[in-house]
């Protein structure tokens, strides 16, 4: 007996452990992260960075200024939010409310289809469809632009917004729903008057982590945006190559001499990242337990 | 009332098998059983009544210490089952489970064929590999379930049905050699056949095993059982021998709840 | 209840305005054209997945053939097979779930079994949520500080198969807990009640009942890995190596890194085009076809306990 006991003590605390892992996991990361980082704070000030209007790495008077790739991030996710929010939401509220049970079933596999297409063929579409489609229509020099991955971006991002929200509508009291029915409101009317109210913060978190998605998406926008470091106009930038935060660090860091400022430029452009999206997750799981309280 | 309690709990049985004392138990901040004492006799059927919520499966979850996985439940008092604590501090739950075995209200055999069902107690608890096949078909047997089963051992036991699932859930009970056995409303989910089955199996039982059963059937407690102990809001009020309960109550409460004027 | 009866309020003024049941019609309409959109929006994103998925099976299927799935590149990748990247994604995913698979599965056992709602388990849900919000570059650059540079890995098959483990250990952790989760209660209670010990009870009754789920949400991470390029870009694979890694430090190809070499540098991209749409469909049928396998266990197993 008391060896059983022992044996049953040692494995919850091996089990513990390993969970306990993500935690550190997680520190480790913070702590890397921000430790090649400082050491671009020998060279450049941290205002410099943040506010610095030019990324040239590699000129004789190198810059990093951070700005032309987070406005370049910024608005490759504004476009791909304004795309794909309206469809997402209209998809998962056809899904879980009007579409015939066999119908929403057959439609959900094309939904997992799609989040699980690698983005490097998601970019690869992009490059040789989508982007000469771009060039011709607006009759550009080059079809690499903004509205190009914010289109593929748009695209990416459906199944997190759908799948979420899906849930989020599904999961308000069908009472509520019969209350109002039974008020003579139609079916349409109940649902943009009580069903999306009532799940308007499940909704709102689907589009958080869909930004969270959208913002940390490397491959398909280094194929599809042209790659161009240069702040964007307003709005017209949006026809005009730009380069993402991600893009940056995926494209040059397989150039830069290991410990030099430019690599240190980029795991400071990746703190900035990871610092964004552990907001945007964070303020995602607040709506959400916000949510679940009101439900319950 | 508690001195009342404690006199009628106490009918004069030959040997005791579990003896409770004054237990009291919480959920939280809710007391759900309040001041129990009784002798439970050994080798008898002895049936738990009492409305939905008087705390009689709590009280049965007692005996085995299955509330040990409730989250912030909390208990005092004594539970002695052959004179020895069970919520003393050298209790191995684990083994006082294998001698207080449990057969609860819906049937829920494990996704696995009938055979497995049976044999996994004993495979666990280390019987021989050449010992299984007789362990298996001896429970089977006691449970009554023997015949019906022996051309379909490995089938799975989800194809049962519900009367035969809970017959098995006996036997899978049976195979680990309990010295007492916890029924929880066993019939509750069954057909009158498939209750009247099981009712036989149970006064079957008793010459091997000391049986507690809850239910709130009072024509199944007054069928099968030995002695009856009638619970309402966490007390219990009343205990003897089944004939006198059904015959003549000593407490109000209990006359009204056996003549069915609540509950 | 609230929002019920402000419907009520508007449409009771609305009724009225428009003189009692006659608005009928009106409300009709709208429904109709609101559904219609609805409709539309979701026959759109089936749509995008249908032509992608047939604009790359069209330009892709006539160029797979044995030589190209077993041949090595050659002519400056302008020729030849994409075989020693076929092998190098089978390779990253045996080295990442490998290690990915036990501890996730492990962590989701402690989390559901055995934690407590404690500020510790508080705090370790919290870190999963946000490894699974982290982009896939962070975990490159992480992995390249930690494992190519400070371990001393260097850039190697290991340190990638390291990386893409930490990306996708949240998401087994998830898919393990749905999974545990949906095991009924009741058979941990009656193993329990048979006297079988906690961990016993877990390995013999709670982990066989759950293995279907735990499987599913496995087969989509290999998915996951087979397809991500970010991370491995950053720790291990190589641009271009004509052979197959001869040990777990050496460099290797993989199919979604050579796809967007071939795409978007070299000197010949519009000659490669044939070879591009090939290794795309290959990329795209791996992925794919793990994710119908998951799909049809799952069904499978649905139908098992509904008997």
């Amino acid at each position: 007996m008391f060896n059983r006991n022992y044996k049953e003590k040692t494995i919850e605390s091996v089990l513990f452990s390993v969970s306990a892992l993500t935690v550190v996991i997680l520190l480790l990361i913070c702590l890397f992260l921000f430790r090649d980082s400082l050491l671009l704070f020998k060279e450049t000030s941290l205002l410099d960075f943040l506010t610095g209007k030019f990324w040239y790495p590699t000129s004789v008077n190198r810059q990093f200024g951070l700005l032309p790739l987070f406005f370049g991030s910024l608005i490759v996710t504004a476009g791909a939010i304004l795309f794909a929010v309206p469809l997402g939401i209209a998809s998962a509220i056809y899904i879980s409310e009007i579409a015939h049970p066999k119908v929403a079933d057959a439609l959900k596999p094309f939904i997992e289809i799609l989040a699980g297409i690698p983005s490097v063929v998601f970019g690869f579409f992009g490059l040789v469809i989508l982007v000469p489609a771009v060039q011709n229509t607006f009759n550009l020099p080059t079809g690499q632009t903004a509205l190009t991955g914010s289109i593929m971006l748009g695209i990416m991002a459906l199944p997190t917004i759908i799948t979420i929200s899906e849930d989020a509508i599904s999961s308000v009291p069908s009472t509520i729903k019969q209350g109002s029915l039974a008020l003579g409101a139609t079916r349409w009317q109940t649902i943009y008057k009580v069903i999306v109210p009532a799940a308007l913060s499940g909704i709102s978190a689907a589009v958080m982590l869909g930004m969270g998605r959208a913002i940390g998406e490397t491959m398909t926008l280094m194929m599809v945006t042209g790659n161009t470091a240069v702040i964007p106009s307003f709005p017209g930038g949006i026809l005009d190559p730009v380069r993402t935060m991600t893009a940056t660090i995926a494209l040059e860091m397989g150039e830069v001499p290991q410990g030099s400022a430019h690599f240190h430029a980029l795991f400071a452009v990746g703190t900035v990242l990871f610092t964004i999206t552990f907001l945007i997750n964070l303020i995602a799981d607040l709506i959400k337990n916000r949510y679940r309280f009101k439900v319950d | 009332m508690t001195e009342v309690v404690q006199n009628i709990a106490q009918p004069r049985v030959a040997q005791p098998h579990i003896t409770v004392g004054n237990l009291n138990l919480w959920y939280g901040e809710k007391q759900a059983l309040k001041n129990i004492s009784m002798h439970i006799p050994k080798n008898s059927v002895t049936a738990l009544i009492g409305p939905s919520g008087c705390g009689k499966s709590t009280f049965i979850r007692c005996l085995n210490r299955m509330n040990d996985l409730v989250k912030n439940c909390r208990i005092e008092g004594k539970v002695l089952i052959e004179n020895k604590d069970i919520y003393g501090a050298d209790v191995d739950v684990v083994e006082l489970r294998k001698q207080v075995g449990m057969v609860f209200q819906k049937p829920n055999p494990f996704p696995m064929s009938i055979y497995d069902n049976v044999a996994y107690g004993p495979r666990i608890h280390g019987v021989n590999k050449k010992d299984i096949n007789g362990v298996v078909e001896g429970a089977l047997h006691s449970a009554a379930l023997w015949d019906e089963t022996s051309d379909r051992l490995k089938s799975p036991a989800l194809s049962l049905s519900g009367g035969q699932q809970q017959r098995l859930c006996i036997a899978r009970t049976l195979a680990v050699k309990p010295r007492i056995i916890l029924f929880d409303e066993p019939t509750s989910a069954l057909d009158p056949i498939s209750t009247s089955r099981i009712e036989d199996l149970i006064m079957n039982l008793k010459k091997d095993y000391t049986i507690v059963i809850v239910t709130h059937n009072m024509q199944q407690a007054a069928r099968i059982s030995d002695y009856t102990g009638f619970f309402f809001m966490g007390e219990l009020i009343e205990f003897g021998q089944t004939r006198q309960i059904f015959h003549s109550p000593k407490e109000k409460s209990t006359e009204d709840y056996i003549t069915g004027r609540f509950g | 209840m609230e929002l019920s009866s402000k419907v009520y309020e508007k449409d009771h003024k609305s009724i009225r305005a428009q003189g009692g049941l006659s608005m009928g019609l009106n409300a009709r309409t709208n429904e109709r054209i609101a559904f219609t959109l609805l409709t539309l929006s979701a026959m759109t994103v089936a749509g995008f997945v249908v032509i992608i998925l047939a604009y790359i099976i069209y330009n892709g299927y006539s160029v797979i053939s044995i030589e190209f799935l077993t041949e090595m590149p050659r002519m400056r990748m302008t020729q030849g097979g994409i075989y020693p990247a076929i092998v190098g994604t089978v390779l990253l995913i045996i080295g990442s779930m490998g290690v990915a698979l036990p501890m996730g599965v492990m962590a989701a056992i402690y989390l559901n079994e055995y934690a407590g709602e404690t500020r510790t388990t508080w705090l370790i849900e919290m870190a999963i949520n946000n490894l699974a919000g982290t982009p896939s570059v962070v975990f490159g650059l992480f992995g390249l500080a930690l494992f190519v540079k400070y371990v001393g890995f260097g850039s190697s098959l290991l340190s990638a198969c390291l990386t893409l483990s930490l990306l996708i250990i949240p998401v087994i952790i998830r898919s393990t807990q749905e999974a545990l989760i949906a095991v009924p209660n009741e058979y941990r209670d009656s193993s329990l009640a048979l006297g079988i010990s906690k961990w016993q009870t877990i390995r013999h009754v709670v982990l066989p009942a759950a293995i279907p789920g735990i499987i599913t949400g496995s087969i989509l991470s290999i998915g996951r890995v087979a397809g991500e390029t970010a991370p491995i870009l950053l720790t291990g694979a190589a641009y271009f190596l004509p052979r197959l890694p001869d040990s777990i430090y050496s460099q290797f190809m993989a199919l979604p890194y050579h796809l967007f070499v071939l795409a978007t540098s070299g000197t010949n991209i519009t000659q490669n085009r044939p070879i591009q749409y090939g290794t795309a469909l290959v990329l795209l049928s791996i992925v794919l076809g793990l994710n119908i396998i998951a799909v049809l266990i799952r069904r499978h197993y649905r139908q098992k306990l509904q008997i």
